[in-house]
């Protein structure tokens, strides 16, 4: 009984902390108007600007809708990655002094890790949300709950990256660095743009969830390999960060 | 201009004292170009290139346009961070006496420098996959981008904060010089001749593939430059009254 009670306690206490986390790591978002204006204003503006200027693109054998939708897709996939993607590379770097002082005050680094990595799934619901109602005015959606899920799926996964990122180098600018050009390498690749060759371009992030989301706009059927190949992304990705996170944000986050 | 060259210095050393800046600027442009000309298929294909439409390699284009791109993206974070991190020293640079042109000169210098070395590195990594027919006015155009967006960057900076700064550097660059300017389109986007690449593209292209280089582009995109050079100086004076 006794026993049932303790553990009982543990995981309230655990929960608690998850959520003192998480409305830490809100509230430090949203305290700058700039970022919510951000989140809002610029999922529209970059789908429909990637729709435009797509527009003006010849229509190749290689491409599996009209340029314009095939730009409006790959906006929208690259907006729901990419704000999480930066919001969880911030997240790490900016915080790290302030997990550090929870940390002293006994909250378990992965406990942190995980209120962090929440933070980023809230706003990886709002992008992903935000984006697919811009799409769906630009372009119809086969399978909504499909590319929902998909959206929600990258950002979580950018998401990671950053995370990772952040974990690894402990400033702003080379953190922002390298994660501004992983992510365009990987924006460029997945485009639809340019036909690329060979299996390099999978090893790419967004290879997979693009492969996704396309077969739900156009309701072809989600094939369960790029399924498969996501999902064991985001998984390899959350060990790294959070081994990242634990191990290299330790104390010397203090000095 | 004692104070700006010391501000420069400073500058400067701050840049020296991380290896791992350094490193990224060497190692994250030559990525950035051997990726791309590593996964485009070997096949040709019809571009507009100065007026007129010559068949070009899918490696060698591909290359063209990412050696600006990632001189424009080390430039615009460059510029974002330079900002945003020296803000508090230049608000008491100022109050101590440095003038506004002093303080200018000396984050422009760094700037600059910063945008000519990634030029530099990206330049050469381009010349060992494809080398331009015009190598000189290729890397002119080159650093001209890498200015621009780093101009473009402190403006961002002295805007927004850093999260959104380097969101909208994330997606500024790629959509003006991969999608806007690209010579794959067949027509020419309503925006893209007021876009910040247009004439520092206009040149790279024409030097990668055309034996004679047309240098009105090059006048363009300076005078460009200086346009965005003062709206980022007043925008930095402004800052500087209210920090």
């Amino acid at each position: 009984m006794r026993e049932a009670r303790g553990r009982s306690t543990t995981v309230v206490a655990r929960a608690r902390r998850l959520e003192v986390g998480l409305s830490s790591a809100i509230r430090e978002f949203v305290r700058e108007p700039v970022n919510l204006a951000l989140l809002v204003a610029l999922p529209p503006a970059i789908v429909v600007s990637y729709g435009s200027m797509m527009s003006a693109f010849p229509e190749l054998p290689y491409m599996s809708s009209s340029p314009e939708t095939l730009g409006a897709v790959a906006g929208t996939l690259f907006v729901a990655a990419f704000l999480p993607g930066v919001i969880g590379l911030f997240q790490v770097i900016s915080a790290r002094r302030a997990d550090e002082r929870l940390s002293l005050t006994g909250f378990p680094r992965a406990t942190l890790f995980c209120a962090r990595l929440l933070a980023v799934a809230v706003a990886s619901l709002l992008t992903a949300s935000i984006s697919l109602v811009v799409l769906t005015t630009r372009t119809d959606v086969a399978a909504l709950p499909a590319a929902f899920g998909t959206l929600v799926l990258v950002g979580v996964l950018y998401g990671l990256v950053g995370m990772l990122v952040g974990a690894v180098l402990p400033r702003e600018l080379e953190g922002s660095l390298v994660l501004i050009f992983v992510a365009d390498v990987d924006e460029a690749l997945a485009s639809g743009i340019v036909q690329t060759d060979g299996a390099f371009a999978k090893l790419f992030p967004l290879h997979y969830p693009h492969e996704l989301f396309q077969a739900a706009v156009e309701g072809s059927g989600v094939a369960t390999g790029d399924a498969l190949a996501a999902g064991a992304y985001v998984l390899v990705l959350g060990v790294a960060a959070l081994g990242a996170y634990t191990t290299l944000t330790g104390e010397e986050g203090l000095r | 201009m004692r104070s700006a060259r010391t501000t420069f210095e400073m500058g400067l050393r701050e840049y020296v004292r991380t290896p791992v800046l350094l490193a990224l600027l060497l190692f994250l442009p030559a990525y950035f170009i051997g990726v791309f000309s590593y996964v485009m298929p070997d096949q040709s294909v019809p571009v507009d290139v100065g007026g007129e439409t010559l068949q070009v390699g899918m490696q060698a284009l591909v290359a063209a346009l990412m050696t600006p791109m990632a001189a424009a993206l080390v430039g615009g974070i460059a510029g974002l961070f330079l900002m945003q991190s020296a803000r508090d020293v230049d608000t008491r640079l100022s109050i101590v006496g440095a003038s506004l042109p002093e303080i200018l000169l000396a984050r422009g210098g760094v700037l600059a420098l910063a945008a000519a070395v990634a030029s530099l590195v990206a330049t050469a990594v381009v010349t060992l996959t494809h080398v331009p027919e015009q190598v000189g006015w290729f890397l002119a155009a080159t650093v001209l981008t890498g200015l621009l967006y780093g101009t473009l960057g402190a403006l961002v900076g002295l805007v927004l904060n850093r999260l959104a700064g380097v969101y909208v550097l994330l997606f500024g660059p790629l959509l003006d010089i991969f999608l806007a300017q690209s010579p794959l389109s067949t027509e020419t986007h309503a925006v893209a001749p007021y876009l910040p690449g247009h004439y520092p593209m206009e040149l790279a292209l024409d030097a990668a593939f055309t034996a004679g280089v047309d240098p009105s582009p090059l006048w363009w995109g300076l005078g460009y430059l200086l346009a965005v050079a003062l709206v980022t100086g007043l925008a930095f004076r402004r800052a500087l009254r209210v920090g």
